[in-house]
């Protein structure tokens, strides 16, 4: 029972509601401006911009969620702030955009758009922006050569490391395996050379008879006296009758009076006092 | 022409034991110093410097002192002579070759003054003439460490004219026995003239020329300068030690007849040079300590050469 003509007037009957019913949604308002605007238009694959879009109402509003930004193709949104001011004279809505390109070329954001009831005419209307084109440039050359050769630098970089830890970690495996086949094969060491006889006090006596005979001096005569006070038995600082009281042996006491006159005798007899020391000695030592 | 080890050796023949004694009143007269003896009564003090003096032939006297001894008593004095209308001097028993001093300490310090000015000087004023002592001249003096009420202990300047100081010491059993054998009857004759006066001049000249190499005289040196600052010490020895430490190592050597002086000399010799030259501190009467372990450790402190 429907006829075409009821059709098409049932389908403008409802768009005529829908249509009412939405401007019965919008807000009144009174539009001065629109505009977008870019901090920069010719920029590069991953250089950051800001893309800025201003509203400016007469009335006093909270804020405009009606605000319908542009696609943002291609750029990645890295942050959106909307910062809302009041004024006398009405509401000034700023929403900004950080955006990052992502792929080189020409690039235009569409304008952005409000909804709302014109104020002034009382009809609802959508109010835009205008459009902001950029020119997003793909990498320099030289860019592109520093970063190939950072990469490279860093690929190296890293290889080059692993080589030398890989090296070391070599030597060190290398050097474990041949300590311990040293180890293995180390042959046992040899005895110590059996230690030096002990030098015995007539030893002392005979290296500084000799010692006195190549230098026959008051020096030397002392030395050879302090070794026949040890052979005596005696330390350094005792006397003469100390020596004598250990020296049981008749020709080490004959040494030890000629070396007492020797060192303490007067000037023209210690030549004689030195030979009779030296022959007291030779006997002693026989 | 006798040797000192001659007198040395009558000497050994008299007295029983003692033998540093004998030996430290040849060295003493070789020398040419004055002895000081201290020992108990009856331990033969008087009795060695008598056979000294006897053995030398030479004039001995003997001086009790007492309280009340005058100087003039030790110097002598004019005396008017009524025969001639003149004074006459009348010299004292320090005029005599051999002087025996008895208990010195016994006597006020004018009279020790006196004594001890004629020990230094070698000659004695009487009244306004000076006179010059015998030579050899030698003064013995003795005193006794127990008997201490009623004395008069001799300054440190004075003891310091002493060449050295002999402790007497109590003999052996041995020795004792012996000397009741010896002098228990009739006394011995001591051995006379076993040197004439002119031997011990010649003997204190000829052990002047006996010599000191400079490593035993830094030796004697060093032993003196050990005195002084050592524990329980108040003023140590003087440098006129160091002199009487020589002397007498060169006397020691003359009389053993050996040319030069030995370390053994100056070591065996320092305790009687420095025993009597040594000032001790209070604390070694609180610490009741001995002053002969005094003067031995500082003699065993210093390094013989």
């Amino acid at each position: 029972m429907t006829s075409p003509a009821a059709k098409w007037l049932c389908f403008a009957l409802l768009l005529a509601l829908a249509s009412q019913a939405q401007a019965q949604s919008l807000r009144r308002l009174h539009v001065d401006a629109l505009s977008m605007r870019a901090d920069r238009t010719e920029l590069q694959v991953g250089q950051v911009f800001h893309l800025a879009i201003h509203v400016r109402v007469r009335e006093n509003v909270q804020a405009l969620d009606e605000l319908v930004i542009p696609d943002l193709g291609t750029m990645q949104s890295l942050g959106d702030e909307r910062h809302t001011t009041h004024a006398p004279g009405g509401t000034d809505v700023v929403e900004t955009l950080t955006l990052e390109p992502t792929a080189s070329g020409p690039f235009t954001f569409q304008p952005a758009y409000l909804d709302a009831v014109d104020a002034r005419t009382g009809r609802p209307s959508r109010f835009s922006s205008n459009a902001v084109t950029v020119v997003v440039a793909g990498p320099s050359l030289l860019d592109s050569f520093a970063a190939q050769l950072i990469a490279v630098i860093e690929r190296g970089a890293l290889a080059a490391l692993g080589l030398i830890v890989v090296i070391v970690l070599l030597t060190t495996l290398a050097r474990r395996v041949a300590r311990r086949r040293r180890r293995a094969v180390k042959p046992p060491p040899a005895p110590a050379p059996p230690p030096p006889p002990a030098r015995t006090p007539r030893d002392v006596v005979a290296d500084a008879l000799r010692g006195f005979r190549v230098t026959p001096s008051a020096a030397q005569l002392l030395t050879l006296r302090g070794a026949l006070f040890a052979a005596a038995g005696v330390s350094s600082g005792a006397t003469l009758r100390d020596a004598l009281a250990h020296a049981p042996d008749h020709r080490l006491r004959v040494a030890l009076i000629a070396a007492e006159r020797g060192a303490f005798g007067p000037e023209h007899a210690r030549d004689a006092a030195s030979m009779e020391l030296v022959e007291a000695t030779e006997a002693w030592l026989r | 022409m006798s040797r000192p080890q001659a007198l040395l050796d009558a000497l050994q023949t008299t007295i029983v034991g003692q033998r540093e004694v004998v030996e430290g009143l040849v060295l003493g007269l070789v020398a040419g110093g004055h002895i000081l003896l201290e020992g108990a009564p009856g331990v033969a003090k008087t009795l060695a410097c008598r056979a000294l003096a006897v053995a030398l032939g030479g004039v001995f006297r003997r001086v009790q002192f007492t309280p009340d001894l005058l100087p003039s008593d030790i110097i002598g004095t004019r005396i008017f002579d009524q025969r001639t209308g003149d004074f006459t001097t009348s010299f004292g028993p320090l005029f005599a070759n051999v002087v025996l001093a008895d208990e010195i300490n016994r006597a006020p310090a004018k009279v020790q003054s006196a004594l001890l000015e004629g020990m230094q000087e070698r000659r004695a004023t009487i009244g306004l003439q000076t006179h010059a002592l015998p030579s050899p001249f030698v003064v013995l003096a003795t005193m006794n460490p127990y008997d201490s009420d009623g004395t008069y202990p001799l300054p440190l300047a004075q003891l310091d004219r002493f060449l050295a100081k002999l402790v007497v010491a109590y003999p052996s059993l041995e020795e004792e026995r012996t000397i009741v054998d010896r002098f228990g009857g009739a006394q011995p004759e001591l051995p006379a003239n076993v040197a004439s006066l002119e031997d011990v001049v010649r003997w204190q000249r000829e052990a002047q020329q006996v010599f000191v190499d400079a490593k035993v005289r830094d030796y004697a040196v060093d032993l003196v300068r050990a005195t002084r600052g050592a524990e329980l010490v108040a003023h140590g020895a003087s440098p006129r030690a160091a002199l009487a430490l020589i002397a007498l190592a060169r006397a020691r050597a003359y009389v053993e007849e050996r040319p030069f002086a030995s370390p053994d000399d100056v070591r065996d010799l320092a305790p009687a040079v420095l025993r009597h030259r040594i000032s001790y501190d209070d604390r070694i009467a609180i610490a009741d300590g001995d002053p002969e372990d005094v003067v031995q450790r500082i003699v065993a402190a210093v390094r013989a050469p």
